[in-house]
């Protein structure tokens, strides 16, 4: 089954990428198109969903010349707009329905395409350097084709895709989960990383450890952490890789995703964008010329018999040499690196080197690769076992009576109510919830525009028709969101409730004295 | 105002033009606006028009210069659709308005086309007389301060410099000041267009159009020059309209732009307010109710007759009402709240003046209303004829707006949306003193002059026994002040309470004294609430005191209830029962029965659980003075 036929007949959602930068003459618009989800629709109506989004950007910087549109609420649509980079835009349609699941959060909805951006970026450099690169477009076409397809197909269940809705606001995608571990443990994963830096000599390198699908350790910048931890929790960590299990994280499905097949997929797509440059060759995606590197393609990593981890057909064909060891691009330091993945069980042990300072990469990255397994391999086997006696399980951190939702913008990190746990909560208090969240949403967004540097500090309180309680606290860059059902009517023992939370599980950060 | 003439001539040059695509564009008003604006508005426009691909008919046609010639004709056309259906009687017999607001010497006239187009155009010409002649309405009629009943009487000139500031989104986004003169309806920045800077970067923008993009009314700005700007809107919502869907809500940083279609009517509604969706939604609603009011709803078949049809000729003069209506939207709770207030009187004062209104009820008038500013003294249907909220909130904002009203009695046909708005009703207005009222309102078109003996009746009656010195008293005294609570039950409010209107003044310097001692505010940090009845359709909100001291921060919390309000309301799975809010200005608590709705704000650092005894207290002390600061009686608002 493959992604397109699942659009086929339904309008649930689109999704564009498209550059205001081209096809600025009349009878050129398709050229502005990048991306187009579902790609069998009609160019007429590509187009108009690409025509209003121009239209609104433009119309919308008359009065806020700063910020452009940012969203469209329409009575059955939401259009999520997303400003990639500079005139780069992404554009999801979602249908909306009060009577399915189809209700929707904003920014949870933004989330998934500065998900699929950060992670684009990561692999393949922006989406206006590949354009500078090859101005004609078949080359970003074909990449950002097969990422975004593959991308989605983790939202793919039996029939459609199932974007986040209401039932994932416990969930906040674009941080990292981490693993509480006790000082002791911490030492050792701390010379556990002193010994994978000193395996690369001189050079410097970075390292990223997790536990299962929780991080362990960084050296990366946080914006670098989150893009590479999502990345290994979506196809690098033992559940990515054993696909069929089910995950607990947000991350993962746990549904096993189709087969993007290549080229032919887009019969229209790749006839019709050639239309416009009039050069086939150039501009068909699929097209065997580009390289098409898909990382996010399922079931293409596997662990080798030295504990590494290996890409299957990483790139394309006729790049053969990239193969073992994929390159990705640091945001923060624009640097291009060498990504090595070893895994022992449960531990899984990413390593970056850059690509600059290994002149022959068949070489130095199994010299590196010896020098980790004759450095490490005894601390990776002691911290392993170290973290697997004192893990908790799935369910490790679920505090009864609670369903939770902790975020720390500062660090980019948020620890959440197991997923399991979250399903004995009712519709209403989930929906109550969602909406709490946008609500905060908004009174976040106020402050950045405002530009004032200040904090939002707010506690919001409120007692359901359905009589849950849905919390919200915020204070110092940090976020609480809380939904009690069960609980007494008053509101004092919602706050107390709020207080122990706080007290226990917060350092009481949250607590009012 | 312009002048009818001089607008229409003006409108016949300017649409076609805008109509057109950037490169064509003839008229003269192009020079005015730098050619970056209107080529980004075209370019909207183009992207649109040459994206459609389903009915690229219903976009905007380019005009040109025989089309001009036609069209001006099909406008002579309209007028006369106009006359046909005014004499048909279908808009209810707007031709018997006299010239002069409906000022009584109605001399029969012939329906001479000259004359149709004068009156149809300026049914209210004492309106733009007024403002034309008048810019500065005494302020105790129609000054904001005094529209609030604010008991604050010192500091007021300080407030109105502050309302301006801030008080009337009026203020440009980054603090470009504008004209320091108190809050006064009607239009203002006339000059401006969306070329203009300063008009950009207003803070709450109002428009209504036709379908077919002629503008009808903008808050800000020359209509006329607006047309492009207007065919701009409406290509968004004819757009999205083509794909099948409506568009609600748009959303840009901090703007916000909100669209309502009402058949042929679309209201957008442009703001960088904080205000929720729901909120300006509502105001939308609201605009478009006080059109209606004023027009009906059968200016909707003019439409469908004609879809190019001109409607600003028949709003001619009603700057001040929509500019009054937009302003309360920053001020009055009765415009989210959905509820209206009422004057606080002794309870055997307001059934004086109950009884002999009902005296009056039962002789024919529908509904007898006296008012003060924008408080209720007393409201009497016909039997079982009610009166929605929202109805005399655009009445009486439609009576104290127009200066006319002020000078003479009136009768003018108006329409209660909400009662029925296909057709007029006709209203008797007379100034009983410089801030009551009187509304009688009728179905007979003809009722003049027994509705002016109903108000000499009244009138006499009110004076008689004391009820017009008692408004006024309360005006000054009356009202619920947060620093008379006491949080100990046993001093428990009386009924007689010194809380409400007359023994305020008495109490006045000891409560002042105990202010100094305890700090701004009531007791437990309670700074300000408001309580609605959802039986009566009523609600009270406590008079402002500290911190509440001047315009900006009244706004403030004014918003600040409005975004409680919409949070508890919340469409999908409201409404809420209770809500706690605390942020960096306010406490608030919200408490929502099947009886009542309660929001109250208090100091951020207030105590929950003293928070919650406050709260509790007000709603004794709300139902311990009932009765003389609710209508009690009168019949809620239910179909």
């Amino acid at each position: 089954m493959g992604m397109s036929s699942v659009s086929t007949g339904s309008d649930a959602m689109k999704l564009c990428v498209f550059d205001l930068r081209r096809g600025q003459n009349e009878g050129q618009e398709l050229d502005k198109i990048l991306f187009f989800y579902p790609a069998d629709l009609p160019f007429s109506t590509q187009l108009s969903v690409i025509g209003l989004s121009e239209g609104l950007i433009t119309f919308t910087r008359i009065f806020s010349p700063e910020v452009a549109c940012e969203v469209i609420e329409a009575e059955m649509h939401s259009h999520v707009f997303y400003e990639a980079e500079p005139d780069i835009w992404m554009v999801m349609v979602v249908e909306k329905s009060k009577e399915s699941e189809a209700i929707w959060r904003i920014e949870a909805l933004r989330g998934v395409l500065k998900e699929v951006h950060s992670l684009f970026v990561m692999f393949h450099g922006s989406i206006r350097a590949l354009l500078d690169k090859e101005p004609a477009g078949g080359l970003i076409r074909t990449h950002l084709y097969y990422f975004i397809m593959d991308y989605l197909s983790d939202f793919l269940t039996v029939k459609k895709l199932q974007l986040p809705n209401f039932r994932e606001s416990l969930k906040q995608r674009g941080t990292v989960q981490m693993l509480t571990i006790g000082r002791e443990v911490a030492l050792e994963v701390q010379s556990l990383v002193k010994a994978l830096e000193s395996s690369a000599g001189s050079i410097q390198c970075y390292s990223l450890i997790m536990y299962q699908d929780l991080l362990v350790s960084t050296t990366l910048s946080p914006d670098d952490t989150v893009n590479l931890f999502t990345y290994a929790v979506l196809r690098l960590s033992p559940h990515a890789l054993s696909s069929g299990v089910s995950s607990w994280s947000y991350l993962r499905k746990g549904n096993i995703a189709p087969d993007v097949s290549s080229g032919p997929v887009l019969p229209n797509s790749g006839s019709a964008l050639d239309h416009n440059n009039g050069s086939h060759e150039t501009s068909h995606v699929g097209d065997h010329r580009y390289n098409a590197m898909r990382p996010l393609k399922h079931d293409k990593w596997s662990r080798g018999k030295d504990g590494f981890l290996v890409a299957d057909v990483w790139g394309a064909e006729v790049d053969r040499s990239a193969r073992t060891c994929p390159a990705i691009w640091l945001h923060q330091t624009e640097e291009r690196m060498y990504l090595c993945a070893y895994q022992h069980r449960n531990l899984t042990l990413i390593f970056l080197v850059p690509v600059t300072s290994i002149v022959s990469e068949e070489q130095g990255i199994s010299f590196m690769k010896q020098q980790i397994i004759e450095n490490a391999s005894l601390k990776i086997i002691k911290v392993e076992e170290k973290l697997s006696r004192g893990w908790g399980g799935e369910n490790a951190y679920h505090v009864s009576g609670y369903r939770y939702l902790l975020v720390d913008g500062d660090r980019s990190t948020s620890r959440a109510t197991p997923p399991g746990k979250v399903t004995t909560l009712t519709k209403e208090s989930l929906v109550a919830l969602s909406k709490l969240r946008e609500e905060v949403d908004l009174e976040k967004s106020r402050v950045k525009w405002d530009g004032v540097g200040r904090e939002k500090d707010l506690e919001l309180c409120i007692r359901a028709k359905n009589n849950a309680w849905v919390i919200a606290r915020l204070t110092r860059g940090k976020e609480l969101f809380l939904v009690l059902e069960k609980a007494n009517e008053t509101l004092l023992y919602a706050s107390d409730a709020v207080e122990k939370f706080s007290n226990r599980y917060c350092n009481g950060v949250f607590s009012v004295d | 105002m312009p002048s009818h003439s001089k607008s229409s001539s003006s409108s016949s040059s300017s649409f076609p033009s805008d109509d057109n695509g950037s490169d064509q564009n003839p008229s003269s008003t192009s020079n005015l606006n730098p050619p970056s604006i209107d080529q980004s508005l075209d370019a909207i426009e183009n992207q649109l028009a040459s994206i459609s691909m389903f009915q690229p008919d219903t976009l905007l046609e380019p005009g040109s210069e025989p089309e001009h010639e036609s069209e001006s004709e099909s406008e002579s056309g309209v007028n006369d659709e106009i006359r046909e259906e005014l004499v048909n009687g279908s808009l209810n017999k707007i031709e018997e308005l006299p010239e002069k607001s409906a000022r009584v010497e109605v001399v029969e006239e012939e329906v001479e086309e000259e004359k149709l187009k004068a009156s149809s155009s300026r049914v209210w010409t004492n309106v733009s007389e007024m403002e034309e002649g008048e810019v500065s309405p005494s302020p105790s009629s129609s000054g904001y301060a005094g529209e609030r009943g604010s008991s604050v009487t010192s500091g007021i000139e300080e407030d109105v410099k502050d309302d301006d500031d801030d008080g009337n989104d009026d203020e440009i986004v980054d603090g470009v000041t504008d004209s320091q003169a108190p809050w006064t309806p009607g239009k203002r920045h006339g000059d401006e267009d969306d070329a203009s800077i300063s008009w950009r970067k207003r803070k709450k923008h109002f428009f209504i159009l036709s379908h077919s993009g002629k503008p009808i009314y903008s808050r800000y700005g020359d209509e006329h020059k607006l047309a492009g700007f207007s065919a701009t809107l409406q290509a968004i919502i004819s757009f999205v309209e083509n794909g099948g869907d409506r568009v609600k809500l748009v959303r840009a940083g901090k703007h916000q732009v909100v669209f309502l279609v009402k058949g042929p009517i679309y209201l957008v509604c442009i703001s960088c307010t904080e205000e929720p969706y729901e909120s300006l939604r509502g105001q939308l609603e609201l605009l478009y109710g006080q059109m209606i009011l004023i027009l009906t709803k059968s200016v909707n078949r003019c439409f469908e007759k004609n879809p190019k049809f001109d409607m600003t000729p028949l709003l001619g003069g009603t700057d001040a009402v929509f500019s009054s209506l937009i302003h309360s939207f920053s001020w009055n709770p009765a415009t989210f709240l959905h509820a209206y207030t009422c004057l606080p009187l002794a309870y055997a004062t307001r059934q004086a003046a109950g009884a002999i209104l009902q005296d009056v009820a039962d002789s024919g008038v529908l509904f007898a209303i006296l008012m003060c500013r924008h408080k209720v003294i007393c409201l009497v249907g016909a039997q079982k004829a009610s009166l929605h909220p929202d109805d005399m909130l655009l009445l009486s904002n439609f009576v104290v707006s127009s200066e006319s009203f002020r000078t003479s009695e009136s009768f003018s046909p108006i329409c209660l949306p909400r009662y029925n708005p296909m057709a007029f009703l006709y209203a008797y207005v007379h100034y009983l003193d410089v801030d009551t009222y009187l509304i009688l309102l009728t179905t007979s078109s003809d009722a003049f002059y027994h509705l002016k003996d109903c108000r000499i009746r009244i009138e006499t009656v009110l004076l008689k026994s004391n009820v017009l010195v008692e408004v006024q008293k309360s005006m000054l005294e009356g009202g619920m002040y947060v620093e008379d609570l006491s949080l100990d039950s046993a001093s428990r409010p009386g009924t007689v309470s010194p809380q409400v209107s007359q023994s305020r003044l008495a109490i006045d310097s000891t409560e002042r004294l105990r202010d100094v001692f305890h700090g701004v505010g009531g007791p437990a940090g309670l700074w300000h609430f408001m309580y609605c009845s959802i039986y009566l359709d009523q609600y009270v909100s406590s008079e402002f005191s500290s911190p509440f001291n001047s315009l900006r921060q009244q706004k403030r919390l004014f918003r600040a209830y409005q975004k409680l309000y919409a949070s508890m309301h919340e469409k999908a799975i409201g409404p809420h029962k209770t809500q706690f809010r605390r942020d960096e200005n306010y406490v608030l608590l919200c408490w929502v029965t099947q009886d009542f709705e309660l929001y109250a704000a208090f100091d951020p650092l207030a105590d929950k659980a003293l928070a919650i005894k406050a709260c509790n207290r007000v709603c004794q002390w709300v139902k311990d003075v009932e009765n003389e600061i609710f209508l009690l009686g009168a019949s809620p608002f239910s179909w």
